[in-house]
């Protein structure tokens, strides 16, 4: 296997021939056009307005919320830009940082030209534009960890989880409205009906059942495995809530993988697995969802506190450099899927590696090609950002020697979206 | 200048000191305690010969004055009005004359000697047994001449010395019996080498049980799973405190929120012994409480390991009325009726007599388990599913290496 260079380069490695902005020194003085953007504030919008806005569609207000995220897009990679323009020279240099600044930059180009939209038809153009940017920055994900990984020795751990953090919640804040607003556009102003029993306004289900979502969730991570471990739903078990949906499900199968495996790797060998209980609770402004397993608690990381594992730096988690995620990071970045942060996605990559779409071997190493999402090693990291983005939290207690227990907490959109605003 | 000889009662001027006291008072509060290894204490057990009970005494007489003379200055440190209340200005005599008795105490010898000085040493501690509720009242009472920030400090100061007192004066108790008599296997003085926590849970839960059913009508059972028959060293009085003050929120929530169901969901605890062989670092023995009680509410949790913060409803009515809760206050119902034989103040003065106290009220049970937890770098935490239950995680060192662990 080809030992991977751990060290970050000193300049950047450019396909020959190929101008890029990074390369050019007119980028220097061309910044102007983007610091314009840069210095105008974000006009955000709260969950409520997203919700009551989508409830009423018609075309006029369609177009409306087209134009919104035309203009406001923008402004939101402008200040992400700029924070990348801020961080040391040595680091934006880095190969794959280098890359995810092009994107960026090529992005922020396209909306900023991007022409008024005035008919539906421009906004099914639009539509299908924002479909395409969606796709092109799928892989941000894996590359910018790499790469700061990689660069993490020139940053200090908090500055590094800072700017990360603002990306990802920025990137999230995007998605949101770009997803939301496409969503929208499909339903095409027509009230929405319940899809899949679940009433939902765009990517906001306001009727989401947590219990369903543990069940489909664990049902997915189980099909990875033979006899691994159940999962118990127990608690509030008929809890409903306003949330989004892919969010939720993101942060769960992440926790439930994370449960599994340490599940099966603490018994290997034993004739039955201990299961996995999720308990669900409704409390007056917020849901909480605890995931309790027995795999053996966490003394086998070297981290010192608990919260140190949803750091990406390499300071305080020095597993982040491990060559196995190193290179299960290269493989996701080149794949061209690349790593929206769903659940449906993580599923269809597991069924394209596997020729009968079923694992062979529960537990066992299986190459890096399947292991890959979860040797990775950023679950937690991203469950960590996904449960904070609308003020919930996400924390861990272990038991040395018996297993470990996950609270995720989050807020009742329904209840309290005065503060909360994409 | 008064005259020593005029006393009134309810004065408002504190009791001069003698001069002799101050001079001692002065002469240990300047040489600070040396910060003493467990190790070094538990030595004196290791084994138990004459020679080292002889030595012991030495230390005991040396350490415990250095430590009742510190607890003497910051009673003294604190606002004068508060060091007029009538609970603060009792502890601080009884310090004093607790600090004197062992700085005039004669050199010990022989065993006969050390046996007087044993029993004086038990007395002592006899003598302090109600301290905790004394000064919970004190503060209580004085609660707007200091800030929040004040007493907390000056409690956790008091506690963790007094836990230092104990285990030192104790230890030597225990040593010193232990000569008398045949050892018991695996104890070597104040840390049993195989405490069982499952042992310990089931003789606190038939104590908080009765106590929450004597008070509130019902008591939920206790499911213990995990490496249920492991054991690891430890001082079991400090797992015996913590443990049922736990097990008193959890009981009291449970019933409270389960008042309406017939079935009460079971506490349940989970006991994991760390994983042997792993590295060099200190191991710990991990004990989780889980409770189906409805949870802490979010604007709660913040305060819960205040001191004097309570849910449960109290009166400051000295007429004793306020409900199940109302009997626990030092000067409350317990106190004023000496004579009364009903079950409740049979239980609460059982209750004060242990320095346990009663199902609920003081507001001292988490601030105080997480202390004991911490003495010895172990944890306390709490984690709340709001509606549904809360889950305590209790970390304890495991003593063998005591190493490194200062008192």
């Amino acid at each position: 296997m080809l030992k991977l260079v751990r060290t970050a380069r000193p300049c950047p490695r450019l396909a020959r021939g190929q101008a890029t902005a990074l390369s050019s020194h007119r980028l220097f003085y061309q910044n102007k056009q983007m610091e314009l953007y840069a210095a105008r504030a974000t006009n955000r919008l709260t969950l409520r307005q997203l919700i009551f806005f989508g409830r009423a569609m018609d075309p006029e207000r369609l177009i409306k919320s087209a134009n919104y995220v035309r203009t406001e897009l923008p402004v939101r990679i402008a200040h992400r830009l700029r924070d990348m323009q801020k961080l040391p020279f040595i680091v934006v240099t880095q190969e794959d940082i280098a890359k995810v600044y092009e994107l960026y930059w090529t992005a922020f180009e396209k909306f900023r030209q991007y022409p008024p939209i005035v008919t539906m038809e421009d906004n099914a153009a639009f539509c299908h534009f924002l479909t395409n940017i969606l796709r092109e920055h799928s892989s941000v994900i894996p590359v910018l960890t790499l790469g700061l990984s990689l660069a993490s020795p020139h940053l200090p751990p908090d500055d590094l989880d800072t700017f990360l953090r603002r990306m990802l919640i920025s990137r999230i804040s995007r998605r949101v409205l770009t997803e939301h607003h496409i969503a929208l556009s499909e339903s095409d102003g027509k009230k929405t009906a319940a899809a899949q029993g679940e009433p939902h306004v765009g990517i906001i289900f306001t009727g989401l059942n947590v219990q369903r979502c543990i069940d489909k969730c664990a049902g997915l991570v189980r099909q990875r495995g033979e006899g691994w471990p159940q999962v118990i739903v127990e608690g509030h078990v008929d809890t409903t809530f306003a949330y989004i949906k892919e969010h939720l499900e993101f942060i769960i199968f992440e926790l439930l993988k994370n449960a599994m495996w340490a599940t099966t790797s603490h018994h290997r060998g034993a004739s039955s697995l201990p299961p996995i209980r999720a308990t669900i609770a409704a409390g007056a402004n917020e849901v909480s969802i605890r995931i309790s397993d027995q795999g053996g608690g966490l003394s086998h990381t070297s981290v010192e506190a608990t919260s140190d594992l949803f750091s990406f730096s390499h300071i305080r988690n020095a597993a982040r450099l491990d060559d196995s995620r190193i290179g299960a990071l290269r493989t996701v970045s080149s794949s061209p899927h690349g790593l929206r942060a769903t659940v449906d996605e993580q599923v269809v990559r597991w069924r394209e590696n596997l020729p009968n779409g079923f694992p062979q071997d529960a537990g066992a190493d299986l190459g890096m090609e399947t292991e890959d999402d979860r040797r990775m090693g950023i679950g937690l990291p991203m469950s960590n950002i996904f449960a904070t983005y609308f003020g919930g939290s996400l924390e861990l207690v272990t038991l040395d020697g018996w297993g470990t227990d996950v609270y995720l907490r989050l807020p009742k959109l329904g209840t309290n979206l005065e503060g909360i605003e994409v | 200048m008064l005259k020593s000889g005029t006393r009134r009662l309810h004065s408002r001027r504190a009791p001069l000191p003698t001069p002799a006291l101050t001079e001692i008072i002065q002469r240990y509060a300047s040489s600070p305690p040396r910060p003493l290894d467990l190790a070094s204490l538990l030595a004196f057990g290791r084994p138990v010969t004459r020679e080292s009970v002889v030595c012991s005494v030495g230390y005991a007489l040396a350490e415990i004055p250095r430590r009742l003379a510190l607890r003497v200055r910051s009673l003294e440190s604190l606002p004068f009005i508060v060091g007029t209340n009538p609970y603060v200005a009792s502890m601080l005599s009884s310090y004093k004359e607790s600090l004197q008795l062992l700085a005039t105490y004669p050199a010990v010898n022989t065993l006969d000697e050390n046996k007087l000085f044993t029993e004086a040493l038990s007395s002592l501690v006899e003598r302090h047994a109600n301290d905790i509720p004394t000064m919970a009242k004190g503060f209580l009472e004085s609660a707007k001449y200091m800030s929040p920030t004040q007493i907390s400090n000056f409690l956790d100061g008091a506690i963790r010395n007094r836990i230092s007192v104990r285990l030192i004066a104790e230890q030597h108790i225990a040593i010193s019996h232990a000569l008398e008599e045949e050892e018991r296997p695996g104890n070597v003085g104040v840390v049993d080498t195989q405490c069982s926590p499952l042992h310990m849970i089931r003789m606190c839960e038939s104590y908080v049980g009765e106590l929450c059913s004597a008070t509130l009508g019902a008591s939920p059972s206790i499911v213990i799973d995990g490496h249920a028959d492991a054991t690891f060293p430890y001082v079991p009085v400090h797992l015996e405190y913590i443990l049922t003050e736990i097990l008193k929120n959890s009981f009291r929530a449970t019933v409270e929120h389960h008042k309406t169901q017939r079935t009460m969901p079971p506490v349940r605890i989970t006991l994991s012994q760390p994983i042997p062989g792993s590295s060099g670092q200190s191991k710990f023995f991990s004990i989780r409480i889980r409770d189906e009680g409805g949870g802490v509410s979010p604007s709660d949790m913040a305060r819960i390991f205040s001191y004097a913060f309570t849910t449960a409803k109290n009166d400051h009515d000295e007429d004793g009325g306020g409900g199940p809760y109302a009997a626990q206050h030092v000067g409350g119902l317990a106190n004023i009726g000496g004579g009364d034989t009903n079950l409740f103040s049979e239980i609460t003065s059982k209750g004060l007599q242990t320095g346990l106290g009663t199902i609920a009220g003081l507001g001292y049970g988490l601030p105080m388990s997480k202390l004991y937890a911490s003495y010895f770098g172990g944890s306390l935490s709490l984690v709340s599913l709001d509606g549904w239950g809360s889950d305590v995680s209790l970390k304890l060192r495991c003593l063998d290496e005591a190493g490194d662990a200062t008192i």
